[in-house]
């Protein structure tokens, strides 16, 4: 007997997305379901995928080179990273979980000490530097220059709390508030317009999947979800009155 | 007529759903219903031009950090740019900073390939290399050296072994690098740990939700332009097909026998809109409500 994975990936897909979205209508079996499913799911790729494609080759392949073959050559300074990678393991046996903080304190150290140079240089040096307004550019260009300005000065006062919001202080922080309300609003834009987005992609699935050619499986898993919900509800509903 | 718009305030959310549902639904299944015009943004118009500007044989890195939650805003971008890209002879390079990123490249080099409208040879014309985990570390390895950080393409060759590879040892023998992201790490680590420091050309298509957190480096410089969600991959996907029709029969690099589509996010903008529409009427209608029901109380 052979199986036609297309066909069952697809019944798949539609069954998780009409799950997830089932969701509108209530907490209900499907969603809950699915839910687990997706973090389980999530989980173990996530797992599998690491450990094949980062820690296999480049940790074990540089330890045990002839026996990966990962292209790397023996480095001794890898047993440093496979004994710190073992203490963070060793937060599931309680007697021993003080050694995972040795692990975390060199995380925490190494991406503080890398971000800070990047972080001065690109978010705060070279943001300074192009805040600045360039005069040889058109009048609408220098306008807006102006007006970013402007934005960046306001809105920095905004967040200057050592002196209290009064007089002068007190109206260009207004000004501030202002460009972040502005902000805020064209952010929570960004953020509809994603989510729509979003449904847009699980919509035109859905419609794909309706033919004859997946053997209608949108239409038919949306019939039967409907009668389980309705049945499941009324059986809900009966024992809320019962008790 | 106040009374109704204060009754209209406590409505059953279902009903907004139903309606939401039906704004996305109904442009879908009937494409021809509503047809409004895009108009191509100055940011889209930069990315665009900055590709143009690269010559045949450059090398561009391609940066796949997205996945299936995030598809259908990012993935006809990579589509769309790498149709400008194959069109235009330059290298590919492709790396994977999510785990389902390397299932996302996969799926875009196929799609691409399926055109037929390029004569691609994968290890010549492009290179794809698995997911690494670690975020902005991976990013500065790239910068500092791609050879220590990946040996292999996705397909176990070694890099030695790739004709591609030829003269490329970090993220300074790229002419351009161009990052798709959704989230973390995306935009802000390649301008912070490889583009900056190393001066070398950074543009992105990201998700609406990342557009304004990325602007500040778009304004100064720091990114070349940006593709802002689904209205950025339709605008930049109308500017590719527009190129591809008129190059079609004098660019050696395209079969020009091959059928050419304009892309996804194209098609998907009609929805978009219509749901943004009703989107601004339920906040009119909502904030009308809660004003007159405070005003009434």
């Amino acid at each position: 007997m052979s199986y036609n994975f297309e066909i069952i990936g697809v019944w798949l897909l539609v069954v998780m997305t009409l799950s997830i979205l089932s969701y509108l209508y209530g907490d209900n079996p499907f969603y809950k379901a699915a839910e687990h499913i997706f973090v389980g799911v999530s989980a173990g790729y996530i797992f599998a995928i690491t450990w094949w494609d980062q820690v296999w080759p480049n940790l074990f392949g540089r330890l045990f080179p002839s026996y990966v073959k990962a292209g790397f050559e023996f480095d001794t300074l890898y047993i440093i990273p496979l004994i710190l990678g073992l203490f963070m393991l060793l937060r599931l046996i309680p007697s021993l979980s003080w050694l995972a903080r040795i692990s975390i304190g060199y995380i925490v150290g190494m991406a503080a000490g890398l971000k800070i140079y990047v972080f001065v240089n690109s978010n705060i040096l070279m943001q300074i530097k192009n805040s600045g307004i360039n005069f040889d550019e058109s009048i609408w260009n220098i306008l807006n220059q102006f007006l970013v300005l402007i934005g960046v000065i306001s809105g920095l006062v905004y967040f200057f709390f050592s002196k209290e919001h009064k007089g002068v202080i007190g109206k260009i922080s207004k000004i501030g508030i202002y460009f972040l309300m502005i902000k805020f609003g064209a952010s929570f834009g960004f953020a509809v317009m994603g989510r729509i987005s979003l449904l847009i992609g699980r919509f035109e699935d859905l419609i794909n999947y309706s033919s004859e050619q997946f053997y209608f499986a949108t239409p038919i898993i949306f019939i039967i979800m409907i009668v389980f919900l309705f049945v499941w509800s009324t059986q809900n509903d009966n024992k809320e009155k019962m008790n | 007529m106040i009374n109704f718009l204060i009754k209209l305030g406590s409505i059953d959310r279902k009903i907004i759903f139903l309606l939401i549902a039906l704004s996305v639904l109904i442009p879908l299944l009937y494409p021809n219903l509503i047809e409004l015009p895009i108009k191509v943004d100055k940011n889209t118009e930069i990315v665009f031009n900055s590709i143009s500007e690269l010559k045949s044989g450059d090398k561009v890195l391609l940066s796949f950090a997205y996945g299936a939650s995030t598809k259908p805003e990012v993935h006809p971008m990579a589509i769309a740019l790498l149709k400008h890209l194959f069109a235009k002879d330059i290298k590919v390079f492709i790396v994977s900073l999510w785990p389902e990123s390397p299932i996302m490249a996969n799926q875009a080099i196929k799609e691409i390939v399926d055109t037929k409208l390029f004569n691609l040879t994968e290890g010549i014309d492009y290179a794809l290399f698995d997911y690494k985990t670690g975020g902005f570390i991976v990013i500065k390895g790239i910068a500092e050296n791609f050879r220590e950080v990946y040996k292999q393409d996705h397909n176990g060759t070694l890099i030695e072994d790739l004709v591609i590879m030829n003269n490329v040892y970090s993220v300074s023998d790229f002419n351009f690098v161009f990052d798709f992201s959704a989230g973390v790490p995306g935009n802000a680590e390649w301008v912070q740990y490889a583009c900056d420091p190393k001066k070398i050309p950074l543009s992105s298509g990201c998700t609406s939700i990342m557009v304004t957190d990325a602007i500040p480096y778009v304004e100064s410089g720091q990114l070349r332009g940006i593709l802002a969600g689904m209205p950025g991959a339709a605008e930049y996907e109308k500017m590719v097909y527009d190129f591809l029709v008129e190059e079609l029969n004098t660019n050696s690099n395209l079969n020009n026998d091959s059928l050419l589509t304009k892309g996804k996010a194209f098609s998907r903008m009609s929805a978009q809109s219509v749901a943004h529409l009703l989107m601004v009427i339920f906040i009119i209608l909502g904030n009308l409500s809660y004003y007159f029901s405070r005003k009434k109380n």
